[in-house]
């Protein structure tokens, strides 16, 4: 027995004694035994507290407090297994969702990138200085000159990607490949598994072909071979030797398919020969900022490189400026506000589910009332109580945690695989260490929020009323009425908030989806030809390779049509300058551009792109023929207003001889080839055989399913070039509905986190509705035994439920009203104000508080008069 | 009640209680309800606190090694608790008392002249 027990015991005795001593005096003064001993005990006081109070001198109170608290916490729960359950798991939801989309927010924005010292990586871009949208990339010359006279940045490396054929191991593939400047890999200071990376010398023209393989590739392709380092491989028909490989962590965080493998940028078949020109804008650029130099400092030496281009090559840098951003920063720039606004909507999820629990806690301490004025009674001080109770809070608080965890790691998962190409994935997006106490910070402040007001209103009540109330059940005092019926209609406002922001996006998605994107694709293919130009280095080559294949792809059975064509729609774009022959060249700020497709004749027909007026392509367009071209409708009217284009003149610098005059001859419908939500832009189509490209999309249009299909384009170029990959393989109305992947992504889970909204705030409604019946049984009782009608019931009831609706809607429509300007800018065809949303929101959460009354005000319909009078 | 209030007021009792407990015990043993009685009587029943709360107050003391406990017997013959100043406590009472006094004698200065204009 240790001290303080032994002290404990002689308090007992002691404390006996006194009273009996106490009563043996109070006899002497002649009071008879009964009343004297009733004195002595009101002038000894409390004992229990005084018991407390003593134990207090001699425990680590706190402590041993909250172990018994804890304890008896844990007893409670588990004497009310139903009430437990639906706070636990309502819990669940609200941290599982938050913790969710916080792992996303926390990967994507918040973690810095997985390089060395990240923050000193910036992004170099050039910007026309009349236009802040023309952000674009750096030429080679351009980029080498502002290496070599930078003194801000430490390093600065270019990098661009396609893709390569890779041959002589096993069958031919598409390898996606990353074009990189000389100092790359010691911009990002990163080190190789095995091997070197690229020093500067591998960059310069002469130097052999080398390349750095990914491990990825190296372990699929290589088998892990570790003397892969000096053998060579084949790439466009090219050797290069390897010199090292990359760990899979490694990647380019703004490249959606991993890279696999590396290749100096002048020893590139594709952009090699670029090297040597000063104009286009084609290099991603990063820079890494000396130690202790400004931001500011930097931008002021880019700009006095970007004046001093200027003045040198007039030509080709004159109006443009060169500016930096935090790479981290680039990356998110289209991600960033659709996740802050998810993270928002799960905020409000928590809190509804806060105010659900906390009506639970508050029916619960009602009906615990006369426990808790007995513990008043046998000496617990008030905060002894309220600590008791959030003691009990905070366990629920901690198992919904525990659960939402689960939750989160479950719901992770599922997102990953669901997230959009365009949130970048550099940091591994998963439930770790800050995002566990991201929850269990979340767990402890959400327990505080829902358990505090109802373990004040607990131990604030009456000692005496509860008491003699017994049961505790007419003894509610108003004030806890009021924060009941709060708590029900601030679940109403914040379910109105998620729904009208939900509702609109769907709105929005809806007008998306069902927008004209001006082709029809259905049961269509696509796949991409890369023909390498050691082999076929003509024009001629490519034109005569496009006719042979068509043709042979045309044979197999099933094919219903097929086309070639640089580019497809929602697979980028050219976007060219051009100009009208005989009108006056315009001025840099309304320069003329124009979308730039070369198409084999059969496209338009193919792809279901109608013609409005002239003629399409056809046989006799080739590349002996006078050049033409045809525009759509959006071009014919933004550069011919009230003129006939056809006939006219059209020149453009791309390809090579494009300077060549083209006649527009047809004009064919718009084709929204950026994306559902961009408004069609113009475009002109060249015919292929005018225009030819070393490789290209084919199209095909056919009965069969994509794997017959694939294998009859297989089965075609296989008979033309055994040694030819087919790349990027797709469902064409797959590439459609890609493109709207990102509004569709936040459209679902907006939606999802709207609709638990709307079930937790029913329930919040249902609950409270139901006690209130409950409470008043005893009251319609008397009112029906005094003829009250059922249906007059029914109404009250009624009524009350929809004051509450009412109530919350009121505060509810304005909050709605201010947060759906957050998610202005991802609307489509639809106001953030949108009444009909609105309105039908208002409607649904007035029918479904109604839905949620009825079912208690059926309950009240139905009391006996004679059980609610006899009930207490 | 706030407990604010509470708080004040016990602070203020615990305090001035630990003084009037080791004053009575500087006369010798006794057990709790002669202290209490005790303190009753001098005070002139000025202190009017519950007796209970003297039982948390004695334990204080005897953590702080003040006062030590040991078994007796009462005056209706039943075993009892007896306590007793200890030199440690003795050295704080005499601390305790020339604090008080001069706290004591601080306040009557203050309040003093205020009695004469209030007159």
């Amino acid at each position: 027995m240790n001290r303080r027990d032994r002290m404990m015991d002689s308090l007992d005795q002691d404390i006996r004694n006194h009273i009996e001593i106490e009563t043996q005096d109070n006899i002497a003064r002649g009071m008879p035994a009964e009343e004297a001993r009733r004195a002595a005990l009101v002038k000894f006081g409390n004992v229990g507290r005084v018991t407390e109070d003593t134990r207090d001198v001699w425990s680590w109170v706190w402590l041993e407090q909250l172990l018994q608290d804890l304890r008896y916490g844990l007893r409670m729960l588990r004497k009310n297994p139903g009430f437990t359950a639906v706070a636990v798991l309502t819990l669940a939801l609200g941290i599982g969702a938050n913790t969710a989309i916080f792992s996303v927010v926390y990967a994507v924005l918040l973690k810095p990138l997985p390089y060395t010292h990240s923050e000193q990586l910036f992004t170099v871009f050039q910007q026309l200085s009349n236009d802040k949208t023309s952000a674009t990339g750096i030429s080679y010359p351009n980029l080498t000159d502002l290496r070599e006279q930078s003194h801000v940045f430490s390093e600065v490396a270019g990098n661009t990607h396609h893709q390569l054929t890779l041959t002589g191991h096993g069958e031919a593939s598409v390898i996606n490949t990353s074009v990189v400047t000389g100092g790359f890999f010691t911009l990002f200071a990163e080190k190789p598994l095995i091997g070197r990376v690229f020093f500067p010398e591998d960059d310069k023209p002469g130097a052999s072909a080398v390349t750095i393989l990914s491990e990825n590739l190296w372990r699929s392709t290589f088998g892990s071979d570790p003397a892969v380092v000096g053998k060579s491989i084949n790439l466009d028909k090219r050797s290069f030797t390897i010199v090292g490989v990359m760990p899979t962590r490694f990647r380019f965080p703004q490249v959606a398919e991993s890279e696999q493998l590396w290749i100096p940028l002048a020893q590139d078949p594709l952009f090699g020969p670029w090297v040597g020109r000063r104009g286009g804008h084609w290099l991603q650029t990063t820079g890494r900022l000396r130690d202790g130099v400004s931001t500011a400092q930097a931008q002021v030496e880019l700009n006095t490189i970007a004046a001093r281009l200027a003045k040198d090559f007039p030509k080709e840098d004159d109006g443009w400026i060169i500016q930096m951003m935090p790479l981290q920063q680039l990356m998110i720039l289209n991600v960033k506000s659709a996740l802050f606004v998810l993270l928002g909507a799960v905020g409000l999820v928590l809190l509804i589910a806060c105010a659900n629990i906390a009506n639970l806690l508050l029916t619960r301490a009602t009906s615990r009332a006369r426990e808790m004025a007995v513990r008043t009674t046998l000496g617990a001080r008030r905060t002894r109580i309220v600590r008791q109770l959030l003691s009990e809070t905070a366990i629920l608080g901690l198992l919904g945690g525990a659960a939402g965890v689960a939750l989160a790691y479950w719901g992770v998962q599922s997102l990953t695989s669901w997230l959009p190409a365009a949130v970048p994935q550099v940091n591994p997006i998963r439930v770790d260490k800050f995002v566990l106490c991201f929850a269990l910070l979340l767990s402890a402040v959400a327990s505080f929020a829902f358990g505090l007001a109802p373990a004040l209103y607990a131990a604030n009540a009456s000692l005496q009323s509860n008491l003699r109330d017994g049961g505790g059940r007419a003894g509610e005092g108003v004030t806890r009425l009021r924060a009941r019926n709060f708590f029900a209609a601030a679940q109403i406002a914040l379910a109105m908030i998620l729904l009208v922001g939900a509702g609109l996006l769907m709105r929005s998605f809806a007008k998306l989806t069902s927008v004209n994107p001006g082709f029809d694709v259905r049961s269509m293919v696509k796949a991409n030809v890369a023909l390498p130009r050691t082999q076929y280095s003509s024009p001629q080559q490519w034109t005569a390779f496009a006719d042979n294949l068509l043709g042979r792809i045309q044979a197999q059975p099933g094919v219903q049509e097929s086309a070639f064509a640089v580019p497809t729609p929602m697979d980028g774009n050219i976007n060219l300058g051009f100009d009208i022959v005989g009108s006056p060249s315009p001025t840099e700020a309304e320069s003329r551009t124009a979308d730039y497709v070369s198409a084999t004749q059969n496209y338009f027909h193919l792809m279901g792109i109608p013609l409005m007026s002239g003629r399409l392509f056809n046989e006799g367009d080739v590349a002996s023929s006078p050049k033409v071209a045809l525009v759509s409708r959006a071009l014919a009217r933004r550069y011919f207003p009230n003129q006939d284009p056809i006939g006219k003149q059209l020149s453009f610098g791309f390809p090579p001889d494009g300077t060549a005059p083209r006649e527009i001859v047809g004009i064919v419908g718009d084709v929204r080839d950026m994306g559902l939500d961009q408004d069609p832009g113009p475009i002109m189509y060249v015919p292929y055989a005018q225009a030819p490209f070393p490789g290209a999309d084919v199209v095909v249009k056919s009965t069969l399913n994509v794997s017959s299909v694939t294998a009859a384009i297989r089965e075609a170029l296989g008979q033309i070039d055994k040694d030819l990959p087919l790349g990027d393989i797709a469902e064409m109305p797959n590439i459609v509905g890609e493109s709207v992947a990102q509004p569709r992504f936040r459209t679902f889970l907006l939606g999802l986190f709207a609709a638990m909204a709307l079930i937790l705030a029913a329930t919040g409604i249902f609950g409270v509705i139901s006690y209130s019946v409950s409470r008043r049984t005893q009251e319609i009782g008397i009112r029906v035994a005094l003829g009250a009608s059922r249906a007059a019931i029914l109404q009250m009831v009624l009524r009350e439920t929809l004051l509450l609706a009412l109530a919350g809607l009121a505060v509810g429509i304005p909050c709605a009203l201010a947060a759906s300007r957050l998610v202005a800018h991802m609307l489509f065809g639809v106001s953030a104000h949108d009444p009909i949303t609105i309105l039908a929101v208002a409607v649904t959460l007035a029918a479904v508080a109604a839905l949620a009354g009825f079912i208690p005000a059926r309950r009240a319909m139905r009391v006996n008069p004679m059980v609610a009078l006899k009930y207490e | 009640m706030s407990t604010k209030e509470q708080k004040k007021r016990i602070e203020l009792l615990q305090g001035t209680l630990d003084l009037l407990i080791l004053r009575t015990l500087l006369l010798g043993p006794a057990h709790g309800h002669a202290i209490a009685t005790a303190i009753e009587f001098t005070s002139d029943s000025v202190l009017q606190v519950e007796q209970g709360s003297l039982y948390p107050a004695l334990h204080r003391l005897i953590k702080r090694d003040w006062i030590s406990v040991e078994d007796g017997t009462s005056e209706n013959n039943r075993r009892a608790k007896f306590y007793r100043l200890t030199a440690k406590g003795r050295r704080q009472l005499t601390l305790e008392t020339s604090k008080w006094n001069a706290l004591a004698g601080a306040i009557a200065r203050i309040l003093r002249p205020a009695e004469q204009e209030g007159e």
